[in-house]
């Protein structure tokens, strides 16, 4: 749709206008880390630091480092699990057709709808009773059981998407249950891996009523709530918060970067066209 | 001895039922052809065959060997069965090579490297593909693939192959090409092949024998050439041969002492090998079949010509169809291009009394 | 049929798993809330609805409630209009589309605390970039608390998340607009549509799906957000300015440790949010064996 030059102007000024709303507040999170304590008291947070320091990152770095790994550790384990799961879920609702395959589907699914507030309790009871309180493996485990119904819906909805035909044909070719997973559907699902994990670890990294409710502790406390925590205290001040934020966003960057092209071309191919 | 028999197989799909009590038996080595329009349930009888899909009612045995029977709780899966498939869509794994594929039914029953190796090379050697073994099936055009599929079927010496419409995709010509290839490997292997079509000219040409499905009811198990010239019902005489049977309602009346059909148009005397058949028939609604080829036009009136209106013409290279109307029924006659014949023209349609078919209106049966 | 237990014997722990953490525990918290557990000490004494009663009877509940409704009124139709805005800006062939639509997309990919985090920075009445920027292009009159100020605080929230949102919706959106076949839109041109009034009678008009499955999102994350609002006010300033739900929920029973009473709320939530969900999922079902 081609207007006319001035309408054209007002487009782009508009579309600028609103990248700059946008943006603003990641560039002044950036510049504001970069600046001594006397730049944010002094400078306004649009100008970049008089003198930029990286002294606030490490501060941040030294506040953080614990929670960051904790939360590496956790989001990692219960990433590849849930995805695994969700992955022989998957095949085994949307090629194995058995009474009640649809019941169960559907049991799966509503389990992504609940506001999580309604579990809290049982289980905060549940890790207590079970010596997970304050623990990374209580973190894998939680994330991992609630992330089960998303992955098995993804993983569904991807193999639906292969034709029957592909499946029969290893049967009458001789391949078993198990080997018809391995050999022919598990290498067709590079594209699903890759967007379920990224999604599984994204939403596992931000996290925050979990990791709230059940780890406040030292001991496995995630990213999230600690840089909650840094705001609330005095002795963090603004330019050692943006330097935390920065560093809890850092790892969902590099995965985007590095795995956002295969999103890509994950959501391009899936032509299993034989 | 590889023969299939199915006994009383049925197989409903909720209300719809798709294999209604069927029988088979198909002999050793037969090119055995399953043909009916979409939804007939040949499909569905195939999967049974291949242990793909469980049946409600009945009895299949392979080799001898009852491999299916929900009444005794017996359903061998496809795994050992010995049977190989071809699909429609050819079904190759996409994410391996061609030799890969071929090699996969031999790699799963943990044969010894040397063997596959030996097994795959020369499966692409007879099917003439041996130089596109380290390509992937997007690589490959329609009938490569087709051939992949093949071979991938044919690697590892099955005792029965079952085939789901693997010429359904190809474009015309190739189709042809591919259809005589097949005949040609069934030839050689020997293998029993139960074919699934509904293209009747695929049928009618590569068949040893044909069973027309309806509706999930077989219709008719005969030679090509019987399902053509005998046709046991209104369906089997209408799905059968390209331009369909001609067919013409009327009345059987018996008049002084010889039994003519009244077709409102014209009055049809019954030739003398017809009546011999139909001697005990009662008065009765008919149906008069005859094929386009067994027209001949004539100008003036002759005995038992009906008279009808020239319509259009077809001229396709060989032959002229001849489309013509008589009151409210279309007809289509097939003669030499060379016929002296215009549109608007009225003519009169000669039968060859030899080939004609008479059929009950009610039950559709044949009666001669 | 050996493939039917394989497949009932691989799905077992993750219904297992999926029936204790999800239903179970539903069900939990609904016996809690039905008990008189205050304190640390867990007890199961089941007193009735009481706690339900204390609820509606709290006018900490009501306000949380309402503040729940403004963002349902106000959050979700803002995400919804700018979302839509920018879609129909970045449909008219703009070559930096790609870029446009990156940046428009960042703050839905970021944490709720980072953000969060970044709005208390930006609002702060002192050093916060929005009070000083005012104060530069000469509209200091403007300057507020923002979300030091309790009578419009919740209006800088639903501000701060209809930015964080507006990215989802356009996406959504957009690829609504995208998927009308472009014969259609040729033809509207020949008519004589074109520009606002093509948008309006040919385009908006097909985009009823798309709006929807965004709107359940939105409505959804307008009852259940937590994490934002914990993490930029608490629900302050003044006590309940922006308190929510979820909110509640959560300082009954972990700061005052009030279990019942916090299992109470959470079962409301979920009544409410389950009252939008599943006639959505039904419809939803239902148009897909359409």
């Amino acid at each position: 749709m081609k207007f006319p030059r001035p309408r054209r102007i007002l487009l782009y000024a508009l579309l600028i206008l609103f990248a700059f709303a946008f943006i603003l507040p990641f560039w002044t999170c950036i510049t504001t880390s970069l600046k001594t304590n006397q730049d944010v008291k002094s400078t306004v947070p649009v100008e970049p630091p008089t003198s930029p320091t990286l002294e606030p990152w490490m501060e941040a770095l030294n506040i953080m480092e614990k929670p960051l790994l904790n939360s590496l550790t956790f989001t990692l384990l219960a990433t590849i699990f849930s995805c695994f799961i969700g992955s022989i879920n998957g095949y085994v609702l949307s090629k194995i057709r058995f009474k009640g395959s649809d019941m169960v589907f559907l049991f799966f699914a509503i389990g992504i709808f609940i506001p999580y507030q309604i579990v809290l309790i049982p289980l905060v009871l549940t890790m207590s009773r079970l010596g997970l309180y304050n623990s990374i493996e209580g973190l894998i485990l939680t994330h991992t059981a609630y992330g089960i119904p998303v992955c098995t819906l993804l993983f569904r909805n991807f193999y639906k998407e292969i034709p029957d035909s592909l499946i029969m044909a290893a049967k009458t070719d001789g391949a078993g249950t198990w080997t018809i997973y391995r050999r022919i559907l598990l290498p067709l699902s590079s594209a699903p891996f890759v967007v379920t994990g990224v999604l599984q670890f994204t939403s596992i990294w931000n996290d925050f009523l979990f990791g709230l409710v059940l780890a406040r502790g030292t001991e496995a406390l995630p990213a999230s709530v600690a840089l909650a925590n840094l705001k609330g205290t005095t002795t963090a001040f603004w330019n050692v918060q943006m330097a935390g934020a920065l560093w809890y966003a850092l790892p969902v960057v590099v995965v985007y970067l590095i795995l956002g092209k295969y999103l890509i071309k994950g959501y391009m191919a899936g032509a299993v066209k034989g | 001895m590889v023969k299939v028999v199915i006994k009383n197989l049925t197989k409903k799909f909720g209300e719809v039922i798709a294999v209604k009590n069927l029988d088979l038996d198909i002999k050793d080595k037969e090119f055995f052809i399953l043909l009916g329009p979409s939804g007939c349930g040949k499909s569905t009888a195939l999967l049974c065959i291949a242990g793909l899909i469980k049946p409600d009612e009945g009895e299949i045995w392979l080799d001898n060997k009852l491999v299916t029977s929900p009444e005794h709780d017996v359903q061998v899966p496809p795994q050992e069965r010995e049977v190989a498939m071809v699909f429609q869509d050819y079904a190759l794994y996409p994410h391996m090579t061609v030799y890969q594929n071929i090699a996969f039914p031999l790699e799963v029953r943990k044969k010894s490297k040397g063997e596959i190796e030996k097994g795959v090379k020369a499966t692409a050697e007879l099917l003439g593909i041996p130089r596109l073994l380290d390509r992937k099936p997007k690589q490959l055009s329609g009938g490569q693939r087709q051939r992949v599929a093949l071979g991938r079927a044919i690697v590892r010496e099955p005792k029965i192959f079952l085939m789901d419409e693997p010429l359904a995709n190809l474009d015309a010509k190739l189709r042809v090409r591919m259809r005589i290839e097949l005949k040609k490997l069934h030839q050689k292997l020997g293998t029993t092949t139960v074919y699934v079509t509904h293209d009747q000219v695929e049928a009618m040409s590569i068949g040893d024998r044909v069973a027309v499905l309806k509706d999930g009811v077989l219709q008719q198990v005969s030679t090509p050439k019987e399902l053509y010239d005998a046709p046991r019902n209104i369906f089997v005489a209408g799905f059968i041969g390209s331009p369909a049977m001609n067919m013409l309602e009327g009345n059987l009346v018996k008049k002084n002492e010889t039994l003519m059909i009244d077709l409102e148009v014209s009055m049809f005397e019954l030739p003398t090998w017809a009546e011999e058949k139909m001697k005990e028939a009662k008065e009765s609604k008919v149906i008069l079949g005859f094929r386009p080829e067994h027209i001949s036009l004539a100008k003036k009136y002759q005995k038992n010509a009906i008279e009808a209106k020239v319509d259009m013409l077809e001229l396709i290279g060989r032959e002229l169809h001849v489309h013509l109307t008589a009151g409210e029924c279309s007809f289509v006659a097939i003669t030499m291009p060379t016929e002296d014949v215009k549109v608007g023209e009225n003519v009169w349609m000669v039968l060859d009394e030899e080939k004609i078919h008479i059929f009950d209106e009610k039950t559709g049966e044949a009666l001669i | 049929m050996k493939e039917n237990v394989i497949a009932l014997l691989v799905l077992l722990p993750s219904v297992l798993l999926v029936g204790y953490f999800v239903y179970v525990s539903i069900g939990w918290n609904v016996v809690v809330s039905l008990s008189d557990w205050k304190g640390l000490e867990p007890s199961y004494t089941i007193i009735g609805f009481g706690r339900y009663a204390e609820l509606f009877h709290d006018p900490v509940f009501w306000i949380s409630l309402k503040n729940n409704l403004l963002l349902i009124l106000l959050f979700v139709p803002s995400s919804l209009l700018v979302g839509l805005f920018l879609a129909i800006l970045l449909d008219m062939k703009v070559r930096e589309e790609g870029i446009f639509r990156t940046i428009y997309l960042l703050p839905f990919a970021i944490s709720f605390v980072i953000t969060a985090s970044l709005w208390a920075w930006m609002y702060d009445p002192e050093v916060g970039v929005i009070n000083i920027l005012l104060e530069k292009v000469g509209l200091g009159f403007l300057k507020t608390g923002w979300v030091s100020d309790p009578t419009i605080a919740i209006y800088c929230v639903i501000l701060a998340l209809t930015w964080q949102f507006s990215g989802y919706t356009m996406l959504i959106f957009l690829a609504g607009i995208r998927s009308i076949p472009e014969s259609q839109v040729m033809a509207a041109e020949v008519d004589g549509a074109y520009g606002f009034s093509l948008y309006r009678r040919i385009i908006i008009p097909q985009l009823k799906s798309s709006a929807l499955a965004a709107f359940v999102v939105l409505m959804v994350f307008a009852l259940k957000g937590f994490d934002f609002i914990y993490v930029l006010t608490g629900g302050g300033p003044g006590g309940w300015s922006t308190d929510v739900l979820p909110l509640e929920m959560f300082k009954e029973t972990f700061s005052k440790t009030h279990f019942a009473y916090g299992a109470a709320y959470a079962t409301v939530l979920f009544m409410i949010v389950m009252i939008i969900v599943v006639p959505y999922l039904y419809m939803s079902s239902r148009r897909k064996e359409q």
